[in-house]
């Protein structure tokens, strides 16, 4: 059992500049995966390091398992964790890498060489128990570091980027193999990253920080389909979202948008209500406009325009295409995501997207997402 | 209500930091800081061995009416601004001469390097006995070629004492300025030289141009490092003139040792207030050279 | 072709230049004085080993050899762990005044030791430690803490700062990070200054001058110093003098030249 509560937890560097980390709570519940999630500088790693005990609190409130552990050090509380360095010592083989801690806290030998030996197996590091870090492979250093935790038997495991320094081959099984892990061993799991392919894949829920800040928390697709601000839409997706400034025509339970000369009317019961004559961000994703009108697409739910950039990637195409009648601006551009080839289009020639409303967002002045 | 607190880090483990240093710290303050103090205080003073007497500045106004000691700054000086162009102009041509790979580099490097490894006195001894007049090899040699007119007891000689002392530190320096030089050299990024290389220029351009400006840092610590050491001597001299002959090669460290324990004035005070003026000088000169550098560093970009 | 030929020339020539001088000495410490008076320049024959006992036992080199060898190594020892505490304490933890403690340490480094000899005679006569094997051990290690402590916090500083947290968590304390994970890492480092304090104390000459004046307690340089003052003429002995205060030097130096010339270098090259 590890519940991993943070209650308005905040660090501040020094006074005067904005907090590191800036009021976070999220409760981590036993046996989950939690991915934090952000770019760099956002404070995912300054909380990371804050449970993990190597960072004082400057405010809020830790607790694991119901029990404060904000003053507690790092060694009393039971957390394991994997560096993005890896920090294994070089001068000790990949044997006593992995039993130093436990010699540490006084577990029995046999108990040391049975843990040892086991996390070994699982990680198939049994040919290189004798070696010293540097006679290894990133790929073998990266399972030692792995393997230091493991045996721990921690309640909560911490993990610091910690794919960031392998190839790109590398990154994809060992991603494989921290999945296989936190199914079979059920522990906590904490992960800092700015990977959104790693946190989509992993995380039983991803945690979205920007500026010291938590934006949203909720489950990898959930997350990705029901952005509550601007931030995250434009963060996760790759293209991201298309975010277009647009103005409320009329309001009511089903909005009618004008962005340049076209006019939109968002079903009913995809958004809230919005006040006539207000500005808004449209947002939609690559993958919800196409270039031919589909069956079923709303009337009038399209956008032409000038194809400007043409990527053919084979099983699919990212076609730029510049809105007719708005100014160049790069939030005038729209990014679709199509699938096969690009039916004919060349660069230059005009074009006409289709959009499915039904996928459209709609964000607020400040930038939230306006919800039924 | 929540308190928040500014700091980066954890807590500092003062503890551990306290522990850690203050071995170090005691014999820095015990050692060297008070002693260092402790001199300038004396200075002030007439330093006798049971009581000690204010004299306000008698000391510095003695100081700069004593003839002895202006000499032994003047050779002190001397021999610091000759020796680093010897040793590091000397050690420079023959690195760039050695440039290219050479068999048996290894061996040669260590042999150079031996002389720096000796001390003073050894070297000192051997030195007094090549410097021999009657059958030290230099007189030898110079007899043989029939230039026997020349050979004279080298360090006995007033008109020869200093240089032949400044030539013996050139030869223990030259062998680590040329090792630490080549290791400069071998460091270069070659695609810096074969850039040059491409841009046609001349071998001498080359040096000029690309290598010098980019072991600069390496050279100014090499000056320094040759300019400081000879600012301090005393062994070598110690050992083989103490000074001598007519205080042709008396240095300000063998005049302070000489004032503090060698006359019978039993007076350290006086030795004390030379120490005193001295580290001033060295350190000025230090901080001078260091700054000098600096202002071409600028020029030059 | 002739270039090649010419920087051959100069290479044996400068090592001729550098090396001789000690080859002759060498020579010299297996003839006797009476032989050296006839030919300064002569191969020995026969060979005179016999001098090195003669002077280890009559002229009491063996004394001074087993003093320098007592003091050296004291010093070294208490240099090693002192030097690699504050070394470590400066590289790793981040305080206040972390840079002024480091900058003035470095300095001393500089100064003209008159600055402070004169007063560590006056301190060490205060406390009893004049003529002292202990006070110079003890003023061995205040003068090259400077430097080893220079060396050692460069090479500290480059152990990454994730090593000392995953031990933290590990559960270890300040003092078992530096002494399981720090200082083994930082052995060769450690090594370096081990060998370039053995060899700048063992040739220590002004300090032990001053500090020293009883013949029980002299080391190498010293005696050797008294012994030309007594014999300036015995040149046979004075050699034979010579070569067993550079034994160990050359021993020292024929095992570790690499590290050795690393750390004579370690400031010179930037």
């Amino acid at each position: 059992m590890a519940i991993v509560k943070l209650d308005k937890l905040t660090k501040l560097y020094s006074s005067g500049h904005p907090p590191a980390a800036d009021n976070v709570s999220l409760t981590i519940q036993d046996g989950e995966f939690m991915v934090l999630l952000g770019p760099s500088g956002c404070g995912k790693t300054t909380t990371l390091r804050m449970i993990a005990g190597l960072e004082s609190i400057s405010g809020g409130e830790l607790s694991i398992d119901g029990q404060k552990v904000n003053d507690k050090p790092a060694k009393d509380r039971d957390i394991a964790m994997v560096f993005q360095s890896y920090a294994l010592y070089p001068h000790m083989s990949v044997k006593d890498n992995l039993a130093f801690g436990l010699r540490r806290r006084k577990v029995p030998r046999e108990e040391i060489e049975r843990r040892v030996g086991e996390a070994c197996r699982v990680l198939g590091l049994v040919p290189y128990l004798a070696r010293k870090p540097h006679a290894l492979s990133g790929g073998q250093r990266q399972r030692v570091a792995l393997g230091r935790a493991i045996v721990r038997e921690p309640k909560v495991f911490l993990f610091d980027e910690p794919l960031s320094n392998l190839d790109a081959a590398l990154r994809v099984s060992t991603r494989t193999e921290i999945a296989a892990l936190h199914r079979r061993l059920g522990a906590t799991m904490i992960y800092v990253t700015h990977d959104q392919v790693e946190a989509m894949t992993l995380g039983t829920r991803i945690c979205i920080m920007s500026g010291g800040r938590v934006m949203q928390v909720g489950p990898p697709l959930e997350v990705y389909q029901r952005p509550v601000n601007t931030f995250v839409a434009g963060f996760l997706g790759n293209p991201p979202m298309n975010l277009i400034p647009a103005r409320v025509e009329s309001g009511g339970a089903a909005p009618v948008v004008q962005i340049g000369d076209t006019v939109l009317a968002i079903p009913t019961g995809r958004v809230g209500t919005l006040a006539a004559g207000s500005v808004v961000t449209f947002g939609i994703r690559p993958e919800s406009l196409s270039l031919d009108p589909r069956p079923g697409a709303a009337p009038g739910a399209r956008l032409s325009g000038t194809a400007e950039q043409i990527e053919a990637l084979g099983a699919e195409t990212i076609l730029t295409v510049r809105i007719d009648g708005q100014a160049d601006r790069i939030a005038d551009r729209v990014i679709a995501r199509i699938a096969g080839d690009a039916g004919g289009i060349a660069l230059g020639q005009p074009c006409t997207l289709s959009l499915d409303l039904n996928e459209a967002h709609l964000f607020d002045g400040a930038g939230m997402a306006v919800r039924p | 209500m929540k308190s928040t607190t500014a700091d980066s880090g954890l807590r500092r483990p003062w503890g551990a930091i306290v522990a850690f240093l203050l071995p170090a710290l005691v014999f820095y303050v015990t050692l060297t800081a008070y002693p260092a103090l402790r001199t300038a205080w004396n200075s002030f003073h007439t330093v006798l061995p049971r009581r000690e007497l204010f004299v306000g500045i008698d000391n510095y106004v003695a100081l700069a009416g004593d003839a002895i000691f202006w000499r032994a700054v003047q050779n002190t000086f001397v021999w610091s601004a000759a020796s680093p162009v010897l040793e590091v102009g000397i050690a420079l041509l023959l690195a760039l001469a050695l440039y290219a790979k050479v068999p048996g580099a290894r061996f040669f490097r260590i042999a150079w390097f031996t002389p720096v490894l000796m001390s003073y006195i050894v070297v000192g001894i051997l030195w007094m006995w090549i410097y021999n007049y009657e059958w030290g090899p230099i007189n030898i040699v110079l007899r043989a070629v029939g230039l026997g007119v020349l050979a004279r007891p080298w360090l006995g000689d007033p008109a020869t004492a200093l240089a032949s002392l400044i030539f013996v530190t050139s030869w223990m320096w030259v062998g680590f300025n040329m090792v630490v030089l080549l290791a400069a050299l071998h460091s270069l990024p070659s695609e810096v030289l074969e850039a040059a290389e491409l841009d046609n220029c001349g071998w001498r351009h080359k040096l000029v141009f690309v290598i010098l400006p980019l072991i600069r840092g390496t050279l100014l610590n090499l000056v320094i490092l040759a300019f400081v050491g000879k600012m301090k001597i005393f062994d070598l001299v110690w050992i083989t003139t103490k000074g001598n002959p007519l205080w042709s090669t008396e240095t300000v460290s063998t005049y302070v040792y000489k004032r503090a324990f060698e006359w019978s004035t039993f007076d350290l005070g006086y030795a004390s207030t030379i120490a005193v003026v001295w580290f001033v000088i060295v350190l000025a000169a230090v901080l001078g050279l260091t700054r000098l550098f600096r202002v071409r560093d600028k020029l030059e970009y | 072709m002739l270039k090649r030929s010419l920087i051959v020339f100069v290479l044996c020539g400068y090592t001729l230049f550098a090396a001789g001088p000690f080859v002759w000495a060498a020579l010299l410490s297996f003839r006797t004085t009476s032989e050296i008076q006839l030919d300064h320049y002569a191969l020995p024959s026969p060979f005179h080993w016999e001098k090195y006992p003669d002077a280890w036992f009559n002229s009491n080199y063996g004394t001074y050899f087993l003093n320098s060898l007592e003091v050296v190594l004291a010093a070294v020892f208490i240099l090693t762990f002192v030097g690699a505490m504050a070394a470590h304490c400066l590289a790793r933890y981040k305080f206040r005044w972390n840079r002024a403690i480091y900058f003035v340490l470095f300095s001393t480094i500089i100064f003209p030791p008159q600055i402070t000899i004169i007063s560590l005679f006056q301190v060490l006569v205060n406390y009893g430690l004049y003529n002292s094997k202990v006070g110079l051990v003890l003023v061995y290690v205040a003068i090259q803490l400077p430097l080893t402590i220079y060396i050692l916090e460069g090479f500290f500083a480059r152990i990454p700062a994730d090593l000392f947290e995953a031990a933290r968590m590990d559960g270890f304390s300040d003092w078992m990070i530096f002494w399981k994970i720090a200082f083994p890492i930082a052995l060769p480092a450690v090594s370096t200054t081990i060998i370039l304090n053995f060899i700048l104390l063992w040739n220590e000459f002004l300090f032990a001058v001053v500090l020293i004046t009883d013949e029980a307690s002299r080391t190498l340089p010293l005696g050797i110093q008294r012994f030309i003052g007594d014999t300036q003429e015995d040149i046979g002995m004075i050699a034979t003098g010579l070569m067993i205060a550079m034994i160990p030097v050359i021993v020292v130096y024929g095992f570790f030249s690499e590290k050795l010339i690393q750390g004579m270098t370690a400031g010179a090259v930037k």
